[in-house]
């Protein structure tokens, strides 16, 4: 088992306070032929700029950056080494320093740490946080392929060359011992294709029954292609500055705290250990789940996820996740990963997991209740409805935070000419997925790689 | 200069427009070979090839673990010792702890789908290997037994495979 020792028990801590002001993003689609990466970054960087109501020209805006952090999964999709270095000229940002990240799925999430830690550190006063992906150079099960090069290559990759594999295997681990239906499992692509209908960024938008995704074509059994996230084209931006900036660009600053966890990208490795407890969490909670032959995380749980979430929440200092979040962002890549998160993140114990979709707790609207839904999840329509541009995942899914947390949903979504710039019209049953505003509010987000190698939980808080 | 070249000419190949509207893209092939080294895992690979199946435990007597890693690493990542490599006693038996049968897969998969990709216990490992079952179908709990292909070797993983055990 892995053994943590106290000075690897640390909470981290920013030097000074981070807020993030301002974000930008693409439409995201399969086959993205009008424009180049360096383009499309363009189009998320000028919508980031001149969109978000910041108190300053967007050329001065620009003007304050010192510092970039750029995200990028996967160089031989494109067949373009240091293509940080064609995105930051191609943004006019030469000669500021600029640094690349890469942590598979998670990129997304990562860039924003380190952008973070930047501002925190004094290193710079504003931070540019970009990241995108393209992956349509090459077809569908050539994408598939370059992506399982994500799993081991020695003991891994050439046993299944596509993703759904190695997450497959979990999910009929997790039905058996935590009593998950394919309905639940449906429902949560059902939601996410529906949430992705309000907008006007989404490359998979559906209204879909749960018997239309059961009895979608199968990728890799139990899961079906509905249950799978794009596999996209895209940018996405985001704004981090320090606290004396934030307020002088916007009236309405968030502030941001993220760390992350990491776990052997082989699920093999997961040795059995002790579950690490959240704030609101005892051992006694787990004591029926402990049974002989049970191991943790086995192949029901991310340890990485459980990590991220033991760091963040005490860096942010959340004590209750259900009871304090009004809304999260989860890395669907698959129904089951999203499934798996929850009792990572803590918005239900572990074995319960099930239950904050059945619940209706998910959902922007509780079907259960008709009313507003307690946490709802994936408004964004997340990687299974919206996009998977990899590394502007975790970038994308926080600015479609903060944007909630601004009550900016309805400006970013709901405007006619935001839909005509990507080539679409405006649905006519177009509905606003902008949850409720009150005084005090926040927002977490996970941005997740391999099957759980490594994630990031970021907590995002209304500083107004 | 003498090696001054009169006349340089393009010797590569004609590139096929496969789009033009409203952008111009080309075909872009890419085939390339790399050199991968087992580096200390060869003895795993080596142990393939006489359908042995080799791993690797912690020789320091101060670590606590002491599992018995497989995959193999040749280092322990408790204390950092160098490993001790450990043939699984034949025939090596194992239980499967879950499983997926692949239907769609990425290119280049060596293997005709639909196929069971499928997880198992070793007695004695710490962990949960990976491979698929040449026939029959999985259950949960069920005893499979390692095979080694010898035929058209690839000198990877996909040397050796899993059946059916009775008894
Ligand atoms: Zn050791």
């Amino acid at each position: 088992m892995i053994i943590m020792k106290e000075g690897n028990k640390r909470i981290p801590k920013w030097s000074r306070r981070v807020f993030v002001v301002a974000g930008g993003t693409t439409a995201y689609r399969k086959w993205f032929p009008e424009y180049k990466i360096e383009e499309l970054a363009m189009l998320a960087f000028r919508q980031m700029l001149e969109n978000n109501d910041l108190k300053m020209d967007p050329l001065e805006v620009k003007g304050l950056i010192n510092f970039c952090v750029y995200g990028e999964f996967a160089d031989h999709f494109q067949d373009q080494l240091l293509c940080e270095s064609k995105v930051h000229d191609y943004l006019g940002l030469d000669p500021l320093y600029n640094i690349g990240v890469k942590t598979g799925g998670a990129t997304g999430g990562s860039t924003v740490l380190a952008a973070a830690s930047a501002v925190a550190s004094g290193y710079a006063d504003v931070v540019l946080a970009l990241g995108w992906e393209r992956m349509d150079e090459v077809d569908t099960r050539t994408g598939n392929m370059y992506i399982s090069t994500a799993a081991c290559k020695d003991f891994e990759t050439r046993l299944g060359r596509i993703y759904s594999s190695y997450y497959a295997p979990m999910a009929k681990k997790f039905m058996d011992a935590y009593n998950l239906s394919e309905e639940t499992r449906a429902k949560v692509a059902v939601k996410n294709h529906l949430y992705a209908c309000s907008s006007p960024y989404a490359q998979q938008p559906g209204k879909y029954t749960v018997k239309e995704v059961l009895d979608s074509r199968m990728s890799a059994w139990p899961l079906r292609f509905l249950e799978c996230c794009a596999m996209s084209t895209g940018a996405a931006s985001m704004l981090l500055c320090d606290e004396k900036t934030a307020y002088k660009l916007t009236d309405n600053p968030c502030e941001v705290f993220i760390a992350g966890g990491s776990h052997t990208l082989r699920v093999a490795d997961r040795r059995p250990q002790e579950i690490p407890l959240l704030p609101h969490e005892t051992k006694d909670m787990y004591k029926d789940l402990m049974k002989p032959g049970f191991r943790y995380p086995g192949f029901e749980s991310f340890l990485a996820s459980r990590m991220a979430a033991w760091f963040a929440y005490r860096m942010a200092g959340i004590t209750n996740p259900l009871e304090e979040l009004d809304l999260v962002e989860l890395h669907d890549a698959f129904t089951i990963s999203d499934i798996q998160t929850y009792g990572d993140i803590g918005l239900r114990p572990y074995g319960q997991e099930p239950d904050y979709i059945e619940s209706g707790d998910a959902y922007y609207i509780n079907p259960n209740t008709n009313k507003p839904g307690k946490c709802p999840a994936n408004l964004s329509g997340g990687l299974i409805g919206t996009m998977h541009a990899v590394g502007a995942t975790g970038i994308f899914q926080g600015i479609e935070c903060m944007w909630q947390l601004q009550g900016k949903y309805d400006k970013f979504h709901g405007d006619p000419k935001i839909w005509k710039q990507w080539g679409k019209e405006k649905p006519k049953d177009w509905q606003s997925l902008q949850i409720p505003q009150k005084k005090k509010m926040q927002a977490a987000w996970v941005s997740h790689a391999g099957v759980g190698s490594h994630v990031t939980l970021g907590v995002m808080k209304k500083a107004w | 200069m003498s090696d001054t070249p009169k006349e340089v000419q393009f010797i590569g190949e004609e590139t096929e427009i496969m789009e033009n509207d409203p952008s111009m893209v080309i075909k872009w092939p890419r085939s390339l070979v790399h050199r991968h080294t087992y580096g200390k895992l060869t003895p795993f690979f080596k142990g393939l090839q006489e359908s042995k199946l080799m791993a690797t435990r912690c020789p320091n007597p101060k670590c606590k673990a002491k599992e018995l890693w497989l995959p193999p690493r040749a280092h322990c990542p408790d204390c950092h010792a160098d490993m001790k490599w450990e043939e699984i006693p034949q025939p090596v038996i194992a239980t499967i702890y879950t499983f997926t049968k692949v239907v769609y897969a990425g290119i280049g998969l060596e293997l005709t789908t639909p196929y069971w990709q499928i997880d198992v216990e070793i007695p004695g490992a710490c962990t949960i290997f990976k491979g698929y079952l040449k026939y029959g179908e999985p259950k949960v709990g069920m005893k499979v037994k390692a095979e080694f292909r010898k035929d058209k070797p690839t000198n990877t993983i996909l040397n050796m495979c899993w059946v059916p055990h009775k008894g």
